[in-house]
């Protein structure tokens, strides 16, 4: 799991919102893990979750006028990142089974074999068990559990009531559970 | 409060997010059902399995690529910036050092005796060889280096400078004295040799010192990549330490391991001690057989696989409480099974355990978890 967001980087917004040149590398720099692994565990190719990524970007630039600070920076940016992956995920040329590689890039080689072929075992059944999730408990679960945003933040991403993070991510999690009770 | 209700908060408490009448009311439902104590188990292990997961990395050369795309600047300041880009972004040190390097390039091809000199220069002994620290100041005299001093030729000064101080530091005693010494004291005849591959090390060295520089700014893609590489190599380590943090737990099909609990649950005596206080009171129990603390990077995590390896060695959850702002749970734990617990105990963090002799068949076990 990711460490927590914590607050924005001082001074941060203050400079991006007088168009300091600077500021907004800064921004990317600090950001581009956290919304390339939300895009990543949610659309599955690395590809993609770029494409999306850099939209992500270019929209908080264009946005950064209006931006109110009401908000934290980084759970803004994981707002877009969502939002921007669910548009993508509903979009009907998209193509199917791409969910089934949400977790490719967790390397399974290791050099004991038999350690390696156990660990790619759970793996596919993970990235299965993940990929199989209807895509709003999926989202929660990413982002508490692999990016380690809290019940506020997720709900502040999301513009959701806090009980309803709550209960999207009980649900996600018992599905999990059966899923990976049965690859046991 | 029924099994159901009690499961829904499960996945509230992974992330310790009950309010303390919910965790109350959830502890109390726990101790007395083994079902649901293997319920929180199983969900337990499936949030540690996804938390396992290592976050993801952005590509290399991500962020240029952002910025690019957020900033297409007007053809003719795009031209502009091309052209100046390397001395806009190049360090002025660097640039320097870049000057530095030409210009000994050119006195060192401008004169026909270095050539020669630094011909012979390899197989000659002496000063040369002995001292090449010396070398900046004995040329101080010579004719052909008076104008090299007038000129910007400064620099290379500067670059030895650097490089003699790089000598103090190798070689603390000998170096500094000698080029104190050579300065003083003039120069040699042959004081036109060490110039000569003093110049081709002011090149070799300018050329590395700017690359240097250079490179921490263009090179970011590189360092991703090596970052990458680090972590990729961490991940593995990671995921081959982690399962047996998980089979340390009965696995998924915890139905294996759950008659034996329940019927242990069900055949463990009350303790007497501890159920004077009420189950989760909230105050201190009596005097405990064992007192046990636990340090861990979870606590939260720790308090719930603790619970749970209780009632998997027979046991149960016997209380809770807060103390100076770490979280004490009580448990009680069948003499029997003590060792394994420990042993198991021991695996979720760093124990230390005090223990009382007592011959209850039935021990109480304080542990207060932190961080």
């Amino acid at each position: 799991m990711r460490e927590a967001l914590g607050a924005d980087p001082p001074g941060l917004l203050e400079r991006l919102r007088a168009g300091e040149p600077r500021a907004f590398e800064e921004l990317v720099t600090a950001y581009q893990h956290r919304v390339f692994g939300v895009a990543l565990r949610m659309l599955g190719s690395r590809a993609e979750a770029e494409e999306i990524a850099q939209e992500v970007f270019l929209r908080a630039y264009r946005a950064l006028a209006d931006f109110r600070g009401d908000a934290r920076l980084g759970t803004w940016l994981y707002g877009i990142a969502s939002r921007l992956c669910l548009n993508r995920l509903a979009s009907p040329d998209r193509r199917v089974a791409r969910g089934d590689a949400a977790l490719a890039d967790v390397p399974a080689a290791t050099p004991d074999a038999a350690a390696a072929a156990e660990r790619a075992e759970l793996d596919a059944a993970l990235r299965a068990a993940i990929a199989g999730l209807p895509e709003d408990r999926r989202l929660v679960l990413v982002l508490r559990d692999v990016e380690g945003l809290s019940y506020e933040e997720i709900a502040e991403a999301l513009a959701l009531d806090p009980g309803t993070v709550r209960s999207r991510l009980h649900r996600a999690r018992l599905q999990l559970k059966e899923k990976l009770e049965r690859f046991a | 409060m029924t099994c159901t209700e009690t499961r829904d908060l499960f996945s509230a408490l992974a992330d310790d997010a009950l309010t303390p009448a919910e965790r109350a009311a959830l502890d109390a439902h726990l101790a007395g059902c083994a079902d649901c104590r293997r319920e929180l188990a199983g969900l337990l292990r499936t949030v540690k399995l996804v938390r396992a997961i290592d976050p993801a990395r952005a590509p290399a050369g991500f962020v240029d690529r952002v910025l690019a795309a957020a900033r297409p600047e007007p053809a003719p300041k795009r031209l502009a910036r091309r052209l100046l880009a390397p001395w806009q972004t190049l360090p002025l040190g660097a640039a320097a050092l870049f000057l530095i390097a030409g210009l000994a390039v050119l006195l060192f091809r401008g004169s026909h005796e270095q050539q020669q000199a630094a011909r012979y220069q390899p197989t000659t002994p002496g000063p040369a060889a002995q001292a090449p620290t010396a070398a900046p100041r004995e040329t101080g005299s010579s004719a052909t280096t008076a104008t090299r001093e007038s000129t910007p030729a400064a620099p290379p000064a500067r670059s030895r400078k650097l490089e003699t101080a790089k000598n103090r530091v190798e070689q603390p005693a000998p170096a500094e004295p000698r080029a104190e010494t050579t300065a003083k004291g003039g120069s040699p005849p042959r004081d036109t040799a060490p110039a000569a591959p003093e110049g081709r090390r002011a090149k070799v060295d300018s050329s590395e010192r700017a690359q240097a520089p250079a490179g921490e700014r263009f090179s970011s893609t590189a360092e991703d990549a090596r970052a990458d590489a680090t972590t990729d190599a961490a991940k593995e380590g990671k995921l081959r330490q982690e399962p047996p943090a998980f089979q340390s737990p009965p696995p998924f099909g915890a139905s294996r391991v759950a008659p034996s609990v329940a019927a242990k649950s069900q055949t463990m005596p009350q303790v007497a001690p501890l159920s004077r206080t009420g189950p989760m009171t909230g105050v201190p129990a009596a005097a405990p057989d064992v007192s046990a603390h636990l340090r861990v990077p979870d606590v939260t995590l720790a308090e719930l696989s603790l619970i749970e390896l209780a009632a998997r060695v027979g046991g149960r959850q016997t209380g809770r409480r807060i103390d100076g702002g770490r979280v004490v749970v009580e448990l009680a734990v069948p003499r029997d099974a003590y060792a394994q617990f420990v042993r198991e105990a021991t695996a979720l963090g760093s124990l230390s355990i005090e223990r009382q002799a007592t011959e209850r068949p039935v021990l109480a076990v304080t542990v207060t978890v932190s961080n």
